[in-house]
């Protein structure tokens, strides 16, 4: 192989500790798949890591390598990469694991792989050993950067469960991804922040969630998108704890989302997902089945309305619920949810409910046959790419209810 | 015989109605079903809309502990829409004063600040009732003003009392929501529990007729008797741990475990509370409830189901196979101590007989050691040592199980034989599991070093735990009992610790301080472990 030359920048940083504050206690670069295992066995054999024994005698803390899994992260630019090492920098010690995170870059120059090992760790407090994690970075060239399958498998923790965390527009349906996918356990993916409406991604990632024949049976998923929304879901579920208002969930008469959009945007290029997963839960929730997918509705209705709404409408029993998913103006990121309200009716009675959020609160406004509600705020703040990949990598197994939302998202959204 | 047909309205019973109702036949009135909406979310049931009735809301122990956990469980929306509470106590306040004062100390206890908008929406829901617990008039407008919150606010009848007064008021009060008929949990008009905190008596007979009154008035499954220790994650988690487990659960015997240390370790002293801790000790403030709590938990057998009886059945059977001790028993087995003045963290502090409202003779003892055994085929022959003192060196509080050494030490040539294996559950600070083994050292000779595999809770898991009273106080509202203890239980552990406090009572009068602050403790306490050829661990 050609490329960079091997380098041996290696050894271990002294720093003292702070407790709580990850810190680099090792760097070294190599530019061979061997060079970078022997890296990571010398990291073991050298960090300072001892500590008091009970009686007063050195004493090794095995500890410092409790892994509890892999972390593989395909960043098909090096920004994306650098963002997040950033982000997992930032679990250190959360959650001891061998990430990697994959750059193919040149891919008709000639093949070459270079790699930066390091180790992260964090002092839980001051008497502990430190906790460690270890992050490669390798970008890989030419041919070698196609075979991303063949990088990742020799350099994973053997029996750990392995999740491939895909920024920005993954490949889903390519074959390279596949091959990844089959060596993993969970696919993390943030639909959100795809370009376009997203809605042809979301149709190949309720694919890969229906595929058996992936990993050992089926991957997991979780998009941050969906699990961003976790909060308007809390508020949504708690407006009908009350038991009086509980019979209305079966007469939901109209469900709209509002979400944000932005002036010059053409046809298809806001991306829809985050309004879409609202409605899908609330479907998958209440049993409600898609009776006609989103198409174009004539509109707008009101003048703050951002260009024509979408239109979907579910079926429960021999009813149909109408859906629309309304752009409005609004500084805020393209395809952000601005509120989502439900109206139903039963006994003549008719309900209302408005849900909105800001940066540290969801709020709940609701009207029952027109008497207003007390509103009420709940304490949600939006959560933030770390605290979403925490959540994300400590989950286990397929999680029913945002598996569930995914495949009616897609059907809803005509690519299911 | 021919059966008539139910008359309409009655519930199926027979094999044929039920399956006429499955299948749509027979039809009832819809029943009010759980919210769709919840499945998968972080809680998949809400507390159903109540009124919460605390008694003793201007003490301490609502200030800092019982609001700032309701405070927590309101602003992450933990707790119903129709949720009020009515803070009872003796002091003049009117609502508005009282919320005031409760809006400054959760400035001060709360673990996560409050908006000022949160803050306003929770006090909202707090009202003051003034009255005396002898005077019958202040609970007949308790009982109309209750009736008046659930037509107002929708509560449906379902009240929790919240006894967080001082113990002595706990008869008089229970005895006055029986008179004015709260306890009553009418089929379709709401639930009534009761809450009540430790100490929940002082000895095996006080606590009986602590019970015995109590029972007068609600039903055992109606009674949640705190012990906070109970809602601290780790302790939780310790069931998972022997249960969830596949590897442990077979070495938790006899055959494999040498001995048990239970350890809780303080280094504070009595601080202002020295006319409560002069008629309580160590025995009565920790040991009776906390620690036996722990044994019970590491030497319980497996639960049916993770049902509240089911668990608190297997303790209540640990905590009676431990043999009630004799006053010889007493005198052998158990070790007291009373801190002098020493040195904690680096700074002198006074010793206990010093401190604020403690008697300058006083025989109250801050540490105790004891050795127990519990006599069942899991047990029989393996002590469990416990210990916990005042002024310690640190605060920790730590299970350790010892098990046995090999039975042929294949290494002689090894200049250290290997220590025998332990696992160390600690509980705080720095709630984690550490293993110790013993391993190779690198080279040519067979040198064998002790090693440990530790594992820190806060560096696996990124989610803060919940504080312990909002882990049961949201677990009484949702009418589960499993970290409470039973009326059976409590009387079992005092049936253990009432003879030891007893035998000191004839004895002579001990020799205090018999330990420094800031030292693990009297000789008393080493003798007592050293004489099995053991020795404490060192923390």
């Amino acid at each position: 192989m050609t490329g960079p030359a091997p380098t041996a920048s290696n050894g271990a940083l002294a720093t003292t500790p702070m407790v709580g504050q990850p810190i680099l206690r090792w760097s070294s670069r190599t530019s061979t798949i061997d060079g970078i295992e022997a890296e990571l066995a010398r990291i073991w054999a050298q960090a300072p890591l001892t500590t008091e024994g009970e009686h007063g005698e050195p004493e090794r803390h095995v500890a410092a390598r409790t892994s509890v899994m892999n972390l593989v992260v395909i960043a098909r630019r090096p920004e994306i990469g650098e963002h997040a090492a950033a982000v997992i920098q930032m679990l250190a010690g959360r959650h001891p694991s061998r990430t990697l995170i994959v750059s193919s870059v040149d891919p008709d120059g000639p093949s070459w792989v270079d790699a930066r090992i390091q180790a992260h760790c964090v002092l839980p407090r001051a008497d502990a050993a430190e906790t460690c994690a270890e992050l490669i970075a390798l970008s890989a060239g030419g041919e070698c950067g196609r075979h991303l399958s063949a990088i990742v498998a020799p350099l994973l923790i053997h029996d750990l469960p392995v999740t491939l965390w895909w920024p920005g527009d993954p490949p889903l349906a390519a074959p390279a991804a596949l091959e990844l996918l089959e060596m993993s356990d969970r696919l993390v993916v943030d639909g959100s922040a795809w370009s376009g409406d997203g809605l042809d991604r979301l149709g190949a990632l309720a694919r890969i969630v229906a595929d058996r024949n992936l990993g050992e049976g089926h991957v997991a998923v979780s998009d941050f998108a969906l699990l961003r929304q976790s909060r308007w879901r809390e508020a949504l579920a708690s407006s009908f704890d009350r038991p009086e208002l509980r019979p209305f969930l079966g007469d939901i008469r109209t469900i709209t989302v509002r979400y944000a959009a932005h002036r010059g945007a053409g046809a298809g290029d806001t991306n829809v997902i985050k309004p879409l997963y609202h409605v899908a839960w609330l479907a998958t929730r209440l049993g409600m089945t898609v009776a006609e997918p989103l198409h174009p509705r004539p509109g707008p209705d009101d003048p703050a309305e951002l260009g024509p709404p979408m239109a979907a409408t579910l079926r429960a029993g021999r009813r149909r619920i109408p859906v629309a998913l309304v752009p409005m103006e609004s500084p805020t990121p393209s395809g952000t949810t601005l509120a989502v309200e439900l109206t139903a009716r039963r006994r003549s009675v008719d309900l209302e409910i408005r849900v909105t959020a800001e940066a540290e609160a969801v709020i709940v406004r609701a009207t029952l046959d027109g008497a207003e509600l007390p509103a009420r705020r709940f304490h949600a703040p939006r959560r933030t790419e770390v605290e979403l990949l925490a959540e994300t990598i400590e989950s286990v197994g397929r999680d029913p209810v945002a598996t569930a939302a995914l495949v009616a998202a897609a059907d809803l959204g005509g690519r299911g | 015989m021919t059966r008539t047909a139910a008359p309409p309205g009655t519930p199926p019973r027979t094999i044929r109605e039920l399956r006429l109702e499955r299948s749509g036949k027979r039809r009832h009135a819809p029943r009010v079903e759980g919210n769709p909406l919840r499945e998968g979310l972080r809680l998949e049931r809400v507390p159903d809309p109540h009124v919460m009735v605390l008694f003793g809301a201007t003490g301490d122990l609502s200030h800092r502990k019982v609001f700032p956990a309701l405070a927590q469980l309101w602003r992450t929306n933990l707790l119903p829409q129709d949720w009020m509470l009515v803070a009872v106590g003796r002091r003049p306040y009117d609502d508005e004063t009282f919320r005031a004062e409760i809006g400054a100390s959760l400035e001060q206890w709360c673990r996560v600040k409050l908006e000022t908008e949160e803050a306003r929406q929770f006090l909202a829901r707090i009202a003051y009732h003034q009255g005396d617990f002898t005077d019958d008039a202040a609970f007949d407008r308790l009982t109309a003003r209750l009736d008046e919150m659930d037509r107002e606010h929708g509560t449906h009848g379902n009240r929790l009392f919240y006894l967080a007064t001082q113990p002595s008021a706990f008869p008089l009060i229970v005895g006055q929501l029986g008179r004015c008929g709260l306890d009553h949990e009418v089929h379709g008009g709401g639930w009534r529990r009761i809450v009540i905190e430790k100490p929940f008596g002082r000895d095996y007979d006080s606590a009986r007729r602590l019970n015995r009154e109590v029972g007068k008035v609600f039903r055992e499954s109606q009674v949640y008797r705190i012990d906070h220790y109970l809602g601290k994650e780790t302790v939780r988690n310790l069931m998972v741990f022997r249960f969830g487990n596949g590897i442990f659960e077979p070495l938790w015997n006899r055959r494999y475990v040498d001995h048990v240390q239970i350890t809780m370790a303080e280094s504070i002293g009595v601080e202002e509370r020295g006319s409560f801790y002069e008629e309580t000790g160590a025995t009565r403030d920790v040991v009776q409830n906390h620690l036996l709590q722990l044994l019970t938990l590491v030497a319980m057998e497996p639960p049916a189901t993770f049902e509240a009886d089911a668990l608190r059945d297997e303790k209540v059977k640990v905590l009676r196979a431990i043999p009630v001790p004799t006053r010889a028993d007493a005198a052998h087995n158990v070790a007291r101590g009373q801190y002098g003045p020493g040195w904690v963290s680096a700074q002198p502090v006074a010793g206990y007989r010093e401190e604020h409202e403690v008697d300058p003779l006083s025989e109250t003892e801050t540490f105790l050691a004891a050795r127990f055994q519990i006599d069942d085929w899991r047990w029989s022959g393996v002590p469990f040592y416990l210990r916990a003192g005042k002024r310690l060196p640190k605060r920790a509080t730590e299970i350790a199980i010892q098990f046995r050494e090999v039975p042929h030490r294949l290494f002689r040539d090894a200049a250290v034989d290997p220590e025998p294996n332990l696992l160390a559950i600690r509980v705080q600070p720095d709630e984690g599991i550490l293993l110790r083994f013993g391993s190779k050292v690198p080279g040519l000779g067979l040198d064998i070093r002790t090693v440990t595999m530790d594992f820190t809770y806060g560096s696996a898991f990124s989610v803060d735990s919940p504080d312990a009273y909002e882990t049961l106080i949201l677990d009484v509202m949702l009418g589960d009992a499993s970290l409470f203890t039973r009326a059976d239980e409590v009387e079992a552990a005092w049936s253990i610790a009432t003879p030891i406090v007893e035998s000191w009572l004839d004895a002579p009068a001990p020799e205090f301080p018999n330990y420094a602050a800031g030292t693990w403790g009297p000789d008393a306490a080493e003798a007592l472990i050293e004489r099995d050829g053991r020795r404490w661990r060192r923390i």
